[in-house]
């Protein structure tokens, strides 16, 4: 039995099991807690740029753009059951509605997972969890536990992956006022796109978060094989120009599954309940497919009771691209230094905004961005029309998102 | 002169800090074999970073629903305010790290579940605390 039919067949237990128990409370008089839980969390957010020549996209997480303003970056809507099976062990599904990197919607299975409470503070989770390479990557998509519109691509688009197909150990120790927490992991994932996706596989990590009061920091690193597989256009245009310049070598460097990648994360919060500082450096290192990079943000917030304005920092720089080729000058060398381009998300940005929580569990959020992709790079945009023809590294680019999050 | 009264009376209620609400303690059935607890111990619980005592006896937690008693019980034990707390349970749920509190309906519901559950704990204004529970902590 595949793995997705196994999740299949989990979630419908799962959905069957609380469903029996929904009733059974329900004829109950509720004289005692229910044994199931049910949430969701959701965002309706729009995205325009002032130029109208690029989409603003989030590579790897959404396709680029079919309307204006653009709903697709950060719309979505999760929804999550558990089952509490006996006081140690418990069950969670989530499933997500997002626009994908190829462009479905289509719901797809984001958490799925026993846990078992193995000790005091020691817990296993086995099954679909999230990949915690970064500080906020586990709670990427639930944008209302963040303050921002969306975590900073500069530092979020270095890590697309979502999903972690494995298992993993959580940790909990307090000693005096200091709190530990300790997450290693070990597993795979996916990622989707247009004819072709990425995988990551035997991957594994450690995470520690130390905590205390009103002061957290975090510290993560994971490593693992990692295959992109592409089947699209550019990639096949590319890789007949290389076999005909007798470059055949350099294809296995832009397709394949050969690939090993290493994701390293330092993160500080400081949060007194009226100010918010959010720093975090984050650094991809690959030895092919794609590019290495490393990435930065700076975040401050003031709340004045339900409206928080706040400003960010950001960039993300090249450290290493992922192939090289001599082609002969003009148009060859054109197409390649494009493909190379597009594969590097190298800018840097500063961002305002606000974030109001005029509801309990609802928040609105309005940014504006000032984005400058390097000269060599497409940054977190995406050419509307002809990519020969349409110039983005170099260009300042002004972003407004709008967005509404949930949690219920 | 009542006006005066009456609107020196006002500007006072304005006037008084809303944090001097009433004492909120911490609370399980009256039969519950659980021992008193730290606020420490309590914190940890009610931030999900914890669920059992040191000796494995596992605890499982209520709130009230959202109002004032939550917001105070938070805020004294965690120095958290409603959006930080709700901004830290959303990450807590939807990432799977910890199942939330179980949410009662009411001081009566919450009195009815820690009657049937030995291991559940809740909290309440203290003056609500009657000889159905018995007090493992007090705020502040």
């Amino acid at each position: 039995m595949t793995t997705k039919r196994l999740l299949c067949h989990g979630i419908a237990a799962t959905l069957l099991a609380c469903t029996t128990v929904h009733v059974r409370a329900d004829s109950d008089e509720a004289a005692q807690p229910p044994r199931f839980e049910f949430s969701g969390f959701g965002t309706l957010g729009a995205v325009t740029t002032d130029r109208k020549d690029v989409w603003f996209t989030r590579y790897g997480v959404n396709f680029p753009g079919n309307s204006d303003p653009d709903f697709s970056p950060d719309s979505l809507l999760g929804l999550q059951a558990s089952m509490r099976l006996t006081d140690r062990n418990d069950i969670t599904v989530q499933v997500l509605a997002r626009e994908d990197g190829s462009e479905r919607q289509d719901p797809r299975v984001t958490l799925a997972f026993f846990r078992q409470t193995l000790a005091p503070g020691l817990s296993v989770r086995a099954g679909r969890v999230r990949v915690p390479f970064f500080m906020l990557s586990d709670s990427l998509h639930v944008n209302y536990a963040n303050p921002w519109v969306r975590p900073p691509v500069e530092v979020y688009g270095l890590n697309p992956f979502n999903d972690l197909d494995g298992i993993d150990l959580i940790y909990h120790k307090r000693l005096d006022r200091l709190d530990i927490e300790i997450h290693p992991y070990y597993g795979g994932g996916r990622i989707p796109f247009p004819q072709g996706s990425a995988r990551l596989k035997e991957t594994r990590g450690l995470n520690v978060v130390l905590s205390q009061g009103e002061y957290s920091l975090h510290l993560g690193h994971g490593e693992g094989r990692f295959t992109l597989e592409r089947g699209d256009r550019q990639f096949l245009d590319m890789a007949r120009i290389l076999r005909a310049t007798g470059q055949e070598g350099v294809i296995a460097d832009l397709s394949g599954t050969r690939g090993s990648t290493s994701f390293d994360s330092v993160g500080v919060q400081w949060d007194d309940g009226d100010w918010q500082l959010v720093g975090e450096y984050a650094r991809r290192k690959t030895n092919r497919y794609v590019v290495s990079a490393h990435g930065w943000y700076l975040s401050l917030g003031r709340r004045f009771g339900p409206l928080m304005p706040y400003a960010v920092v950001a960039r993300q720089t090249l450290d290493k691209q992922f192939a090289q080729a001599t082609l002969p000058a003009g148009r060859l060398a054109q197409l390649w230094d494009l493909f190379l381009t597009s594969r590097n998300n190298a800018q840097r940005s500063v961002t305002f905004g606000a974030r109001w929580d005029f509801a309990a569990h609802a928040a609105l959020k309005t940014e504006w961005t000032r984005a400058r992709p390097d000269e060599n790079s497409w940054g977190s945009y995406f050419p509307r029309g002809n990519p020969l023809t349409t110039r983005i590294g170099g260009r300042t680019f002004d972003t407004f998102s709008l967005s509404l999050d949930v949690s219920f | 002169m009542i006006r005066i009264a009456r609107a020196s009376f006002l500007a006072l209620a304005l006037l008084t800090p809303p944090c001097a609400l009433a004492q909120i303690v911490i609370v399980a059935g009256a039969q519950s074999p659980l021992p008193v607890l730290t606020a420490a111990q309590v914190e940890q619980f009610y931030l999900g970073r914890a669920h059992t005592l040191a000796d494995g006896v596992v605890v499982t937690l209520a709130d009230l629903p959202a109002g004032p008693a939550r917001d105070e019980f938070y805020q004294l034990l965690t120095h958290k305010n409603p959006s930080q707390i709700r901004a830290h349970w959303s990450r807590m749920v939807f990432t799977g790290r910890a199942l939330p509190p179980q949410e009662a309906g009411s001081v009566a519901q919450l009195r009815q579940w820690l009657a049937s559950q030995p291991n559940l704990i809740g909290y309440m204004p203290a003056a609500e605390a009657d000889a159905h529970v018995r007090v493992l902590l007090r705020l502040p």
